[in-house]
């Protein structure tokens, strides 16, 4: 018994190495789909409020864009508004419009936080739980969609950018309609693969391709994106698309998170229809 | 002893900011160097460290880079990896007589061929760990490989570069 201590005592600081390993390890692959009681990410109050610091400190220098964008989406917001159109015909009625209810409520948001040369990319934004920010909800820019909310705290949300492989979007061609999943494995910021587009398919370098919706994530028709490649490599069922992103994500700046509000109401319907 | 962890955690704290603050933006060869200088503080730590103590203070640094990412476990994996690895390249690269009290693992503790060696090994393994594990996979394995051994020179360099700014001001102080 003494020898058995004796060596457990010579390899203790072996034996402490795999512990403290097998913990990491855990970490590492249960990961971000549990909850846990401490949130090892940028949506940590901690961590978000440095990055929040860091962004004060860093935001004079992009000022310049960040308000070119500004205006220029401003421009785009002012020439849909109501009063930048004349009435064609007198309006003799005002009608209470039932068909159009909103089913899309964006909450306005700063990235305080963002990587894009890794090989899996998050974005800190500086709008939580306090703002309506949840879990699950989709991210966009005004340029095109940005990534998923995967975690949020009272004042910040962790994001999983378009550029990790651990998140795929439900997109389609907007000219044909068809559909695929956008996936990141190009390594390039700038691009991604939509997978699952079907051989006979005809794909054209430029067409459009946007999001699917209705997963309650992104809108319909979100931008995403214009076809850069197309090759049909042998031995795969579906052709392999490269997808040259509009939102540019080295940028940092202002983007919408998205809430469904339909979203509850739907998820419940799926969850009846699931068999027990 | 006290004096000895208060200079620790204030580098600790240094480093961990720096590297959030500063150097996670450098924008070097876009997705081919990623410095990571925060390892600089587990480089720099005393010689009389147990290894426990290392393997504990290593997981907790690569925790609060975790924090930082959202990558629970990437960093304190690497970290923990690196800090054991560092003990038995400590023992290899000991002096005749041993490591004597009050050495420090510094450039002018140490010399530059001794501390860039020490410090070249131990951040080609931190790197190398990270990238792989970051990855997930082996499929772009030699593009990877590029990446953590172009951001390991970058981060050696780092280092070297951040021990000739602190030692002239400590010379300057003494003088």
């Amino acid at each position: 018994m003494r020898d058995l201590f004796r060596f457990l005592l010579g390899i203790r600081d072996t034996l402490l190495f795999l512990a403290l390993m097998v913990v990491a390890s855990l970490l590492l692959y249960s990961g971000n789909m549990h909850h846990r009681a401490v949130a090892i990410n940028s949506s940590n109050a901690v961590a978000g409020t440095v990055l929040a610091w860091r962004d004060q400190v860093a935001e004079y220098t992009n000022l310049r864009e960040v308000n070119a964008r500004l205006a220029a989406e401003n421009a785009d917001w002012r020439n849909r508004h109501s009063s930048a159109y004349a009435p064609s015909v007198n309006p003799v009625v005002r009608i209470n419009d039932t068909l159009h209810a909103q089913q899309y409520a964006y909450v306005p948001a700063k990235i305080v936080g963002s990587t894009w040369h890794k090989q899996r990319n998050y974005v800190t934004l500086d709008k939580g739980e306090a703002n309506g920010v949840r879990k699950g909800m989709g991210v966009i820019g005004p340029d095109g969609i940005v990534g998923v909310v995967h975690d949020a705290s009272a004042r910040f949300a962790s994001v999983i950018s378009v550029l990790n492989p651990e998140v795929k979007t439900s997109v389609k061609l907007k000219r044909s309609g068809n559909f695929g999943l956008l996936y990141w494995d190009t390594g390039d910021p700038a691009s991604a693969s939509m997978v699952d587009i079907p051989k006979h398919v005809r794909v054209a370098v430029g067409d459009t391709v946007v999001t699917m919706g209705g997963d309650g994530v992104y809108p319909t028709d979100a931008p995403v994106g214009v076809v850069a490649e197309v090759s049909s490599p042998p031995g795969r069922p579906d052709q392999a698309v490269v997808v040259r992103l509009f939102e540019d994500l080295t940028r940092s700046g202002y983007v919408y998170v998205v809430n469904d509000l339909r979203r509850a109401e739907r998820d419940s319907l799926q969850q009846r229809q699931q068999p027990q | 002893m006290i004096g000895s962890a208060i200079t620790n955690l204030g580098r600790f704290a240094v480093l961990i900011l720096l590297q959030v603050m500063v150097v996670d933006h450098l924008r070097l060869a876009g997705i081919w160097i990623v410095p990571y200088l925060y390892v600089l503080f587990l480089l720099m730590l005393p010689f009389e460290l147990p290894a426990w103590g290392g393997l504990l203070i290593g997981a907790a640094t690569g925790l609060t880079m975790d924090l930082f990412n959202s990558t629970p476990g990437m960093h304190m994996s690497a970290c923990v990896l690196m800090m054991f690895a560092r003990k038995r390249l400590l023992r290899l690269m000991a002096p005749r007589d041993g490591y004597e009290f009050g050495m420090r693992p510094t450039v002018p503790g140490m010399g530059l061929a001794w501390f860039a060696t020490n410090a070249g090994v131990l951040i080609a393994i931190h790197h190398l760990w990270l990238f792989f594990v970051e990855l997930h996979r082996f499929d772009a394995f030699f593009s990877t490989l590029g990446r953590a051994l172009l951001s390991t020179i970058a981060t050696l360099g780092l280092c070297l570069l951040a021990q000739l700014l602190t030692t002239r001001t400590a010379l300057k102080s003494r003088a």
